[in-house]
């Protein structure tokens, strides 16, 4: 192999990552190794991630560089990424929180690099925290395509079953198959309000319980929305929901300015058909209006954060997944509603809800580990 | 390919370039062309079989999903399987690989891609079910006296014939991986075709719209014996296949549609005369008889081996 292989970065039920180092440019990689069974073949996961991701070449994409195919395995040689956002905001913010100026040059590129898989019509279908990469220039990469797929001129009947659970959009929830780019728009929404944050948004047991808790931030949506989503994607099961009033996202999120609340108000719309698109996002005052935040050169954002906070990243925490409990005191949690949270005894969910098993959490873990 | 704004359709749809449909790894081989057309409309119609009797495995397979959804998906499975078989003997040779192993390969790969899964152990029980079948059609032809009706004789329990089977599907998935360099992304062209309908106001004769579709079927899906699939898809992009199937029904209906040479219907979704013209050419080849001859002779080549002995008698 054209590479030494170095420190193992995670590993999960199909697949092991590991550090690695080109014999050639000496260039650092990351090695995505998947074993080939005899009674599954190639696991599905691996071919959508191969035949999507070797034609999306985006700065906010992670890059795939080169396929290693062999009887037994499968060697996928990506572009190295130190860590994912998950372990960036445990060790740079406040208490989980990066500060605005990062949250907002964070989430111009992850809509981005999710604009450009939905141009090249590619849904990502799993973005969250742990897929979201970041390198030491401060750039924000997505990664991990195991659950992506490419979508054609017609609606399509899609697999219910993805997207991680608390980044999961409330029409996939209720059973929607002919989802579209507004499920990753969901959780480009629900990634926004967790930087702010340093919380996950909804944190939902299962599929019922991740609704209620959508709904008793957002509020339940009224019969006229949820008649209007039924007649666009039938096989969606209507229930009898508490009537929750909608809480406005200022209260959820004291810290965030009023036009990031903007911004994710429009993210995070209940009904499908008014989210806003990822492109459309970018074009959001958030991003383009002067004043707030601006660099010093002018009144455009800055794609990145300023050089001096992107070269000088301080040695890595461990890996952290721990979600304060209300147990420990002084813990102020971003949903006011919530009285009674599970002991989160794992970051994700118990049960995989994509149903593929558990991932690598980001094959770019912090170097040393 | 890499070269920065290539329109979606063609990076996720690859097509054959001129000098691989000029001359296939096959004809390289010796295949004369006729036997290679006919044999991967064999292969397809053996996907199109394998797929309609999957079909009656749905109802147990998940809970989550009910029968006509999955279903729904099957279909799509099927005639995304053909067209990637139909790019595979683009790179590589009936020599090589036998249309039944990339079929059954096919087929599996591409239920993966469309999130309807198969079983491997449905796959090939179907697949050794319609090989004996063939094997028998040929059988009963070629001797004066023909063995009895068709019985299927399921695979014995201690037998190699599932590990045979399942080592030739793993294979062949990964071939077709490695071969066409993971460059598996089909897109298919119904929804096209109704877009276009629509854009031309011919939505509202449902006969050409059934028409059209049943063109575009006979161009992708296969059809019983003399309706053989083509291998327009590897060769031609969506919107000239699409408009073809639209061409070759207004022609059959009587539908006048403006066709000046200042102002072609065609040129409105950037089609090209000369490549219209000839996908016509491919649709309308189907529909040529063949002899019961020429069909047994394709049977009789279902597998690797029986091929090059074939292929050894003909030098």
């Amino acid at each position: 192999m054209n590479y030494i292989q170095l420190e193992k970065l995670g590993e999960g039920t199909y697949a092991t990552v590991y550090k690695g180092r080109s014999r050639t440019t000496n260039e650092i990689v990351a090695l995505k190794e998947i074993h080939l069974d005899a009674e599954e073949g190639t696991p599905s996961t691996a071919i959508r991630e191969i035949s999507l991701m070797k034609e999306l070449k985006h700065i906010n994409i992670v890059r795939l560089y080169d396929v290693i195919h062999t009887e037994t395995k499968l060697v996928l040689i990506f572009e190295y990424c130190e860590r994912d956002l998950k372990k960036y905001m445990d060790a740079h913010g406040d208490r989980g929180a990066l500060d605005p100026n990062t949250v907002r040059s964070f989430m111009y590129q992850l809509l981005m690099g999710t604009a450009f898989c939905h141009e090249n019509r590619v849904l990502h279908r799993d973005l969250k925290p742990q897929n979201l990469l970041i390198n030491r220039k401060g750039e924000l990469k997505l990664g991990d395509f195991g659950l992506a797929r490419a979508f054609g001129v017609p609606v399509n009947t899609f697999s219910n079953e993805v997207v991680t659970l608390w980044y999961r959009a409330p029409d996939v929830l209720l059973g929607s198959r002919t989802y579209s780019t507004s499920i990753d728009v969901w959780s480009c929404g629900c990634i926004f309000a967790e930087m702010i944050s340093g919380v996950p948004l909804f944190r939902g047991r299962d599929n019922p319980d991740q609704l209620l808790h959508i709904m008793r931030i957002i509020g339940t949506p009224d019969e006229r929305t949820l008649r209007k989503m039924v007649a666009e994607s039938p096989e969606i099961q209507i229930k009898q929901w508490p009537r929750y009033p909608k809480i406005p996202f200022q209260q959820v999120l004291p810290k965030a300015s009023p036009q990031a609340i903007d911004l994710l108000e429009r993210l995070l719309q209940f009904d499908p058909a008014k989210r806003i698109t990822a492109a459309e996002a970018l074009q959001h005052p958030y991003f383009t209006s002067a004043g707030f935040g601006t660099n010093s050169s002018g009144a455009l954002p800055t794609p990145y954060p300023p050089a001096q906070q992107a070269t000088v990243i301080p040695p890595p925490a461990p890996a952290q997944y721990n979600y304060p409990h209300p147990s420990q005191p002084g813990v102020v949690y971003a949903n006011p509603q919530i009285t009674q949270i599970p002991q989160p005894q794992q970051p994700q969910p118990q049960q995989p809800p994509n149903g593929f098993g558990q991932y690598p959490a980001g094959y770019a873990h912090a170097p040393g580990r | 390919m890499s070269t920065g704004t290539v329109t979606v359709r063609r990076r996720l749809h690859p097509l054959a370039s001129l000098s691989q449909i000029q001359s296939t790894p096959s004809a390289q081989d010796g295949v004369p062309h006729s036997i290679e057309e006919d044999l991967r409309a064999y292969g397809c119609k053996l996907i199109h079989q394998a797929g309609i009797l999957l079909n009656q495995f749905v109802s147990s397979s998940s809970q989550f999903v009910t029968p006509h959804i999955l279903g729904d998906r099957k279909q799509v499975a099927v005639a995304t399987a053909q067209i990637i078989l139909q790019r595979f003997f683009y790179v590589s040779s009936l020599k090589q690989f036998s249309v039944a192993d990339v079929g059954m390969g096919a087929l599996f790969l591409s239920s993966k891609l469309e999130e309807c899964p198969v079983r491997m152990r449905d796959l090939i029980n179907v697949y050794d079910l319609l090989l004996q079948r063939a094997a028998h059609t040929v059988a009963s032809t070629s001797f004066a006296h023909p063995p009895p009706e068709f019985k299927y004789t399921p695979m014995s329990y201690f037998g190699n014939t599932f590990y045979d089977l399942r080592e030739a599907l793993v294979v062949s998935e990964m071939q077709i991986l490695k071969r066409l360099g993971f460059d598996v992304q089909v897109v298919l062209p119904y929804g096209t075709l109704v877009n276009y309908m629509r854009l031309l106001g011919l939505t509202s004769r449902n006969e050409a719209m059934s028409m059209a579709w049943g063109y575009l079927n006979d161009a992708t899906l296969i059809q019983w014996l003399n309706r053989l699939q083509t291998s327009v898809y590897a060769l031609y992009a969506v919107p000239t296949v699409v408009s073809a199937a639209i061409l070759l029904t207004t022609r059959q209906l009587g539908i006048a549609l403006p066709s000046d040479p200042t102002n072609c219907w065609w040129e409105l979704f950037d089609v090209e005369w000369e490549d219209l013209w000839s996908v016509c050419g491919y649709v309308m080849r189907l529909y040529r008889e063949r002899t019961t001859d020429e069909r047994v002779e394709i049977m009789g080549l279902l597998t690797k081996r029986d091929f090059r002995q074939w292929l050894e008698n003909k030098k």
